[in-house]
């Protein structure tokens, strides 16, 4: 079924007198990896801030699932079905890769304060499954072997998958990636592929990344939006986009974009 | 009557100033709030007590030495505490100008006992009649300074190179050292600036409050007022003052003196929830 | 679990050895590094778990220890049952002080507490038709199954077992995902959030906790002191129970014990010195915070991690 998952209609978003995104209209659909691509500024993880509900649109709204997001509070927006990865990664720095993981879970699995207070076979069973589907997640990105260390400890690579695997845990239908791939060795970067197209076959998990290392966009989408200076500027497969006139002169300027269409 | 209350309740609110523009100073210029600044000031006027007991000077001396041993004591604190600290959680900050504000008022309760000294003033404390409001001279010193300490530190900070080189080092630290500036030498500036304007503003307050370990408790006073005002506004502090000291005497007047600083703090944790970057303030954006 | 068997038959043990064994003063002093060990307790949840400070616990002990009395004298509630009520309502009172925190943190959040200390103290003051004013109010007899319990020695078999049955309870929630999740909250509130955390429920829980453990702690001190005097509950007893969390370690509850156990002996140890009892408190504190902000009992970290570095509070400025 390929319906409309999320919908973010004509939002802009204006901070005093800027204008971070403008009139900006974007459809993903569910069961597809869509890659919003852009120079820098140009509003993509403002977008991912407002679909998150971290800023609020100063026009327009977003629909996730036929439903309006607009004034949800973040971990409201969570529960729905969205989870994100960071640009700079937010992890639990001090906490173990597993617990960061289970931290997630735990508006699942917890059980009640005397339960948690007493320690009893109620709080025994529910911290068990949930460090079990916790050890899942971790074997799903290939962190099995450092579910112990502390996260802050890990190398870059790994810390952007378990952020995955942390936003994994919340059920989501939807994951957005803020620039997964930035800062990693082009094997990291097809492992780091790998994991996603696997998460889109194996659990038809819709995907919205935005990213500038065109060895992770060009490879995974399906589906790819141009943003520059807050407004949409071309969409399509990726060979539409890598084509067009004016998603090259956004990137490399005028005399590029004539050269590359003459 | 109203006046009257006014006028006197501007005397008040010329002391929060005062201590509010510490607060401020310490705050724009080195991005720190310094929790234990009323108890600096406390510190100050005992400076003085102690170079007249100690060292048996006559008042204005005492006084002379005073400022010179606040400007060593900004030092101190700037060097062992505030720099080591500079890199530490905004928590360990806090609990830090906490502690040394502690530190300050338990030595002197120790070394010069619990109970109050009488404080000379520096003027007249003889209220004279002025269109028929009564005017303590005493009072208009305090005013006057506060004014006074705040013209010079506008013009520091908005006319000098050096004022717009701290704005900087505040706003920016690793883009001011590149730029030349030398972050640490203009921090150790704002201490001991900040410790000088303390002693300063103890020994005006000192008589009027009469002088004990616990009169720097009059910091969260100053504090209110540097938030009523906009922590980050120097006008705004000497602005907050007054309103603080106004509002105050209002409400002592026609609701109650006994409960004349509850209402003050409650202004407080008003001001905090309802509008915190107060009157003149700016409010800043957190960008993720 | 052998040995975790071992140790909790040791400790009962020594609990019922330790009144044969010790003088009443002694007993008098561990009830006391009981009592403030609660109370300290209650702040290193808001304040070093959740990352929240709040100067606000003087105000919650004057609560507790207020509030039983109060009962106790007017409405003849027995202590043993209005400690606990009265500590609830200390729940709730911290839980909507904790809403704030929606509102400010840091700077703000240090002054807003500040100020309800002061605010509380004034109105213990001024209600002296209730409280008796600034002259303070007598505590009533600790009375339970008929018996009444005045000295340190006969108190002990109440405090005692109260403290360390809280002790095991925030311990065993500490390893629970409440702690789990006052921890993210403390490293980063925004990915808490995100990963579906109602961080200001938890934060405000976390007031609520201190509030309701700062009460109970007030409540139990009040017996052994006998008296209540507003001036034992402003803005320096805050600062105190901080210093004692911070030298005693901030971020685990044996912090608590620890830095209580320095702070109620110390003052025997400087008999000579009592005058400058609180400057050697202060200069604890500020040494401490300098020099080992991670307190006596310190941190454990998982492997990986760099021990030595001060990490208090969290996130850096």
């Amino acid at each position: 079924m390929t319906e409309r998952l999320l919908h973010v209609d004509s939002v802009t978003v204006r901070f005093g007198g800027l204008v971070a995104l403008d009139n900006v209209s974007v459809d993903i659909a569910r069961g597809t990896i869509h890659a919003v691509i852009g120079p820098n500024g140009a509003g993509k993880s403002t977008l991912l801030n407002v679909v998150t509900g971290l800023y609020r649109p100063s026009e327009g709204d977003v629909t996730f699932e036929e439903e309006s997001l607009s004034g949800r509070a973040p971990h409201l927006i969570t529960r729905q079905g969205i989870a994100r990865t960071f640009q700079n990664t937010e992890l639990f720095g001090e906490m173990t890769a597993l617990d960061n993981v289970v931290v997630a879970l735990d508006s699942r699995y917890a059980c009640n304060g005397i339960s948690a207070a007493l320690h009893d076979g109620r709080w025994r069973a529910s911290e068990a499954e949930a460090r079990g589907e916790a050890r899942e997640l971790l074997a799903l990105v290939g962190l099995s072997e450092d579910q112990d260390s502390a996260a802050a400890a890990l190398p870059f690579g790994k810390q952007r998958r378990l952020e995955i695997a942390r936003a994994l845990a919340t059920q989501p239908k939807l994951l957005l990636l803020d620039e997964p791939a930035a800062g990693l060795r082009a094997a990291e970067i097809e492992a780091l592929n790998r994991v996603l197209l696997d998460l889109r076959t194996s659990r038809g998990l819709t995907i919205l990344v935005i990213d500038h290392v065109m060895a992770l966009v060009m490879a995974i989408s399906d589906r790819i939006s141009v943003l520059n200076f807050g407004r949409k500027i071309a969409e399509g497969v990726p060979e539409e986009v890598r084509a067009s006139p004016e998603v090259i002169e956004a990137y490399l300027g005028k005399k590029a974009a004539h050269a590359f269409s003459a | 009557m109203l006046a009257q209350v006014l006028v006197s309740s501007i005397t008040a609110g010329a002391v929060y100033a005062l201590i509010a523009l510490g607060f401020v100073l310490i705050y724009k210029g080195t991005g720190v709030v310094h929790f234990g600044y009323g108890d600096q000031v406390t510190f100050g006027a005992y400076l003085v007590l102690i170079a007249q007991a100690l060292i048996g000077l006559p008042f204005w001396p005492a006084v002379v030495v005073a400022l010179v041993a606040s400007v060593l004591l900004g030092a101190l604190i700037y060097g062992g505490l505030m720099w080591p600290l500079r890199n530490a959680s905004l928590l360990a900050q806090i609990i830090a100008s906490l502690a040394m504000g502690t530190v300050l008022r338990e030595f002197v309760r120790a070394y010069m006992g619990p109970s109050a000294w009488p404080f000379p003033f520096l003027l007249s404390p003889a209220p004279i009649s002025v269109f028929g409001i009564l005017v303590v001279p005493a009072n208009l010193a305090i005013v006057g300074v506060s004014l006074g300490v705040l013209a010079l530190l506008f013009l520091l900070f908005e006319r000098t190179f050096h004022g717009k080189a701290i704005m900087a080092a505040c706003d920016n630290r690793i883009g001011a050292s590149l730029i030349g500036v030398q972050v640490s030498m203009v921090f150790l500036a704002i201490w001991i600036l900040s410790s000088v304007l303390a002693t300063v503003a103890g020994v005006l307050v000192a008589p009027l409050l009469t002088l004990s370990p616990d009169m720097g408790l009059i910091g969260i006073k100053g504090f209110t007022a540097a938030v009523l005002g906009g922590f980050n506004s120097l006008p705004g502090a000497v602005i907050g003052g007054i309103v603080l000291g106004v509002l105050e005497a209002l409400a002592g007047t026609y609701v109650s003196s006994a409960l004349k600083d509850m209402i003050s703090y409650g202004i407080l944790i008003a001001v905090v929830l309802v509008r915190p970057q107060g009157l003149l303030g700016v409010l800043a954006m957190k960008k993720v | 679990m052998a040995g975790r068997a071992l140790i909790v038959a040791i400790a009962v043990a020594a609990f019922f050895i330790a009144p044969h064994a010790l003088a009443e003063f002694h007993l008098f002093q561990i009830c006391l590094v009981a009592g403030t060990a609660l109370v300290v307790l209650g702040l290193i949840v808001v304040t070093g778990f959740a990352g929240q400070i709040s100067l606000a616990q003087a105000a919650f002990v004057a609560l507790g220890g207020y509030g039983s009395a109060i009962l106790a004298a007017r409405w003849g509630i027995p202590l043993w049952a209005g400690v606990p009520i009265v500590s609830i309502g200390a729940f709730v009172v911290g839980f909507v002080l904790g809403q704030m925190t929606l509102r400010v943190s840091g700077h703000y959040l240090a002054l807003v507490t500040l100020a309800v200390t002061a605010i509380v103290q004034i109105a213990l003051i001024y209600s002296d038709n209730v409280t008796g004013g600034a002259a303070g109010m007598p505590v009533p007899a600790f009375e339970i199954f008929g018996l009444t319990l005045s000295t340190g020695a006969q108190l002990y078999y109440v405090i005692v077992p109260a403290t360390a049955m809280l002790f095991l309870a925030v311990h065993h929630l500490n390893h629970s995902h409440y702690g789990r999740a006052l921890a993210a909250i403390r490293q980063s509130e925004t990915a808490a959030e995100l990963m579906g955390l109602n961080v200001l429920r938890y934060k405000a829980a976390a007031f609520g906790a201190s509030g309701f453990l700062g009460a109970f702690g007030g409540g139990l001190l009040a017996p052994l002191s006998t008296y209540l005097d507003p001036a034992q509950f402003g803005i320096t007893q805050s600062v105190y129970f901080l210093a004692v969390a911070v030298v005693g370690g901030m971020m685990s509850p044996l912090g608590a014990l620890v830095g209580s156990i320095v702070f109620v002996l110390l003052p025997d140890f400087l008999q000579a010195f009592q005058t400058y009892l609180g400057l050697v408190f202060a200069l604890l504190l500020l040494g401490f915070i300098v020099l080992r902000p991670e307190g006596l009992a310190g941190l454990r970290l998982p492997k990986g991690i760099v021990a030595a570095l001060p990490r208090l509070g969290g996130e850096r400025r």
